[in-house]
């Protein structure tokens, strides 16, 4: 099972990556180190949406809705209750599984658009929900302080849990998108009306796919409360379901990794962008954030709709077109 | 082991199918014929699940599958061809063989095994009982217009069907592989059992290879025969052959 | 009567009234993003950020002429206008390059351009609430069944009907509007004639955010308007024109209407948490009718 994994080119250069931040905490400062878990977090987030959307051509378009659920159930049952926290960190994938089951079986009915715009609604109900129920969420503040286990509460200890947990999910990303069912996903995307020719059961497969997707989704969201030790309804806001899929599309979407490069590449940028001040009439650049945002999607729309690893592909095995391009890794 | 009974299909006011009738025993090799726009595509459409019948019946092995959709019909052992290259353009021809095998093995949904290795030599064997071996890493969409014909066979027999329907198989190639292609069609009914319907424009092409053609004009099934027979009627001679 | 039959006689048409007048807001603003998804095939998402640039610009046009009812009609005509330019703009400049393009581009635009839009509206406006009074004649409240209506809201009750008998005059008896609903069906055949394709698009995408300005302008009087409108409303619109029926106008009224007053009884019932009502509304519809009310126009 593992054997073609370790024959792929692109093993080597992630084993050494993997080493280089295994020991990138004895060199960096603190604030570095938070930054990368940051990115560790939004990375997985990004890779479990593009399972979706690059992988399956879903437009799960508020998949941050999902980040949220696993964040917010795992973060108050740490915060209220006395659960253990083991069990706090699996309820959060498990209740963003099954919200994704939920929402998912109402719009994979729709075609492809109307799954997103249906989707955008549904999950905005947990944000308003999350929004308004102060009493259980904290509303607009959020909660913070939430106990979070000593062992990954310091900064450095919170770094090594995320990027254990990131390894582990990226290995098993990567057997199931090499699997038969990542395969027949695959072939879904490209031809749907083919597979149902086939003889495969194409709603059942996709609503499969979402609630593998929101699983790992939830994680995701789980690491973020390891590392930020709070929760508001910012999660389950919209325009960050938004930042993810650009971050997707920015690194190449029908890529393995290039979810990992347009995760690193926002989050940078947006930590750069918050830091300007005074630019001519604007004194805080950072919160025009989400303009930045969409010139970067017109940017990636009219010149590099395949994204920055999918460009490098096809350039650099342009020789080599005729043979397939698998979904490589990187 | 397939009958079609006064099957009528409308979109809004256009009548595609308006009174169609076929058999198909098995084992046979049936042909459907007809100018453009007599009805030929919407008819697969209707019996593979694709579309919906307004009326009439479709009777697999008796059972009536007129309302069920493409995946399930399928899994009755039905398995078909699209007219226009309906393959998986981004994969490789051999992964494009292999969707259908996993489907029909029932190992699509595995969550955990390698799908390279699985169903190989299955899928070797397709790939080499219709000429295709050399090119299975080939990504699909490079292919020649004829090789997208022949992948599009290869992926209904990836299912192993009893009843294999093609939709006009040789559309736009050239006399050779035409010729190639029908001595195909007629290899595997032979050598594999399959009972095979399928529809052309080539005459000379049907009456080369059917045991029984069906005619249609205007969504309507003129006459349904051995292929002396048909030539024979002077309906058909009048409606399709005279003028040609 | 008794005073409680009285009371909830009163409550009860209240938010009848209250949930119809706020069904025609979401109907004008949902007939402009189903007529651009029928013809384009493509949600519009940044149709929020017009309604709500139209509410903006009214409230600017409104303060220029000192806050007086002229200000107000002016800038019902006037918004509208401004805000079709805006998407003009926007569809010549960039949207009009994509049409040959795989729709999940056109689709990524308009997220790209709510986006964009969003924060123009913040640096033009900034973040604080504005408001606007609606022109003196319809200000204050007449008493229906007990209960005082704002007279705003009587207006918006005539506007609605009138705003869908012009779209549906306009689309079934102007040549533009024949051509727009032919091509919502069949694209291929009005490039075939001779039409030129691009400008129906165009067109239509124009039209539908004229919609959204529309109801923008006419919104304003009634809430606050500030940033973070357009999230809101394309919720909700999303939302509407789903359980509608894909595309389709008569769909786009249905759905408002459904939506309006389960959310203005839910005020009724459960305040807090009212937003839930509509909510529940689209699950129970989508259960039984998983492609929506009426048919989709594809």
């Amino acid at each position: 099972m593992f054997s073609e994994m370790f024959r792929q080119k692109g093993f080597g250069i992630s084993i050494g990556i993997f080493v280089i931040l295994l020991f990138a905490p004895s060199f960096l400062s603190r604030f570095y180190i938070y930054f990368l878990a940051v990115i560790f977090v939004t990375a997985l987030l990004a890779m479990s949406l593009n399972l979706c959307v690059g992988h399956g051509m879903l437009f799960q378009f508020h998949h941050g809705a999902f980040y949220g659920v696993g964040a917010y159930t795992a973060g108050l049952l740490l915060a209220k209750t006395a659960v253990p926290w083991w069990m706090a960190f699996m309820a959060g994938p498990l209740a963003a599984a099954f919200a994704g089951l939920l929402i998912g079986m109402f719009c994979i009915r729709l075609n492809r658009l109307y799954f997103g715009m249906l989707q955008i609604s549904l999950g905005s109900l947990l944000w308003a929900i999350a929004f308004r129920w102060y009493s259980l969420t904290g509303g607009d503040d959020g909660i913070h302080g939430i106990p979070i286990p000593d062992f990954i509460a310091s900064t450095t200890g919170s770094y090594y849990f995320v990027l254990i947990i990131l390894a582990i999910c990226l290995i098993l990303l990567y057997l199931i998108l090499k699997s038969p069912f990542g395969s027949t996903l695959q072939a879904i995307r490209d031809n749907p009306e083919r597979c149902a020719a086939v003889g495969i059961h194409v709603r059942r497969h996709q609503l499969k796919a979402i609630v593998i997707a929101t699983f790992f989704g939830g994680v995701a969201g789980v690491l973020f409360v390891v590392v930020e030790g709070s929760i508001f309804p910012d999660l389950l806001f919209w325009v960050l379901s938004l930042e993810v899929f650009i971050m997707c599309l920015l690194g190449g979407w029908f890529t393995f990794a290039g979810p990992i490069l347009g995760a690193a590449i926002i989050v940078s940028l947006r930590i750069f962008v918050g830091s300007i001040h005074n630019i001519g009439p604007l004194e805080n650049v950072g919160e025009y954030w989400t303009l930045i945002l969409g010139i970067i999607l017109i940017l990636l729309i009219f010149f590099l709709p395949e994204g920055i690893m999918g460009y490098n592909y096809r350039k650099l095995f342009h020789s080599r077109s005729k043979y397939a391009t698998e979904s490589g890794t990187e | 082991m397939l009958r079609v009974e006064n099957l009528h299909k409308a979109f809004d006011e256009f009548k595609a199918v308006n009174g169609a009738y076929l058999s198909v025993e098995k084992g046979q090799l049936v042909a459907v014929i007809g100018p453009n726009g007599a009805g030929k595509t919407t008819l697969f459409n209707l019996i593979c699940g694709q579309l919906q019948p307004d009326t009439g019946r479709i009777l697999l092995n008796d059972e009536d599958i007129a309302k069920l959709p493409p995946h399930i019909i399928c899994r009755r052992g039905v398995a078909r061809s699209f007219q226009i290259a309906n393959i998986f353009p981004r994969l490789s021809v051999f992964r494009n063989v292999q969707v259908s095998i996993l489907s029909q093995q029932n190992l699509s949904n595995k969550l955990f095994r390698p799908a390279e290795r699985l169903v190989v030599e299955e899928t070797k064997r397709i790939l080499e009982s219709v000429g295709l071996l050399g090119k299975e890493m080939d990504v699909a969409g490079s292919l020649s217009h004829g090789d997208k014909r022949i992948l599009e066979i290869a992926i209904a027999l990836g299912n192993k069907p009893d009843l294999l329907i093609l939709d006009e198989p040789t559309a736009g190639m050239s006399p050779d592989e035409t010729a190639t292609t029908m001595a195909l069609i007629q290899r595997l009914a032979t050598e594999q059992g399959l009972t095979i319907l399928f529809c052309e424009h080539d005459m000379e092409v049907v009456f080369g290879t059917a045991q029984s053609i069906m005619v249609m004009q205007q969504g309507q099934t003129i006459i349904q025969a051995e292929p002396e027979a048909v030539r024979q009627n002077s309906e058909v001679q009048q409606a399709y052959l005279g003028d040609a | 009567m008794e005073g409680g039959q009285a009371a909830t006689l009163a409550a009860l048409s209240s938010a009848l009234l209250v949930g119809l007048s706020r069904a025609m807001i979401l109907f004008i603003v949902t007939s402009g993003l189903s007529f651009v998804l029928g013809v384009l095939r493509v949600p519009n998402v940044a149709h929020g950020s017009l309604y709500m640039i139209g509410a903006f610009v009214a409230y600017s046009i409104c303060t220029f002429f000192g806050g007086g009812s002229i200000g107000f009609w002016l800038a019902l005509i006037i918004a509208p206008l401004v805000v079709a330019l805006v998407s003009l703009v926007a569809e010549r400049s960039l949207f009009c390059h994509l049409y040959q393009r795989e729709h999940l581009m056109l689709l990524l635009f308009t997220f790209a351009l709510m986006l964009i839009l969003g924060d123009l509206t913040k640096i033009v406006w900034g973040a604080d609430y504005r408001s606007i009074m609606p022109p003196a004649v319809l200000q204050g409240s007449v008493s229906i069944f007990g209960s005082p209506f704002p007279k705003y809201n009587l207006f918006l009750l005539v506007i609605g009907p009138l705003v869908a008998i012009g779209l549906w005059l306009f689309s079934t008896k102007t040549k533009i509007g024949k051509i727009a609903r032919a091509a919502a069906v069949d694209m291929e055949m009005v490039g075939a004639i001779g039409i030129n394709v691009s400008w129906v698009f165009a067109f239509a995408f124009v039209l539908g955010c004229l919609l959204a300005g529309l109801g923008g302008a006419l919104v304003a009087p009634t809430i606050s308007v500030t940033i973070g409108m357009d999230h809101n409303i394309i919720i909700e619109a999303f939302l509407i024109v789903t359980i509608g029926g894909l595309g389709n106008m008569w769909g786009a009224l249905v759905g408002s209407l459904i939506f309006g007053i389960t959310q203005s009884f839910g005020v009724l019932l459960l305040p807090q948490f009212a937003i839930v009502f509509p909510y529940l509304a689209v699950v129970i519809v989508l259960t039984l009718k998983p492609t929506g009310m009426l048919k989709s126009v594809w």
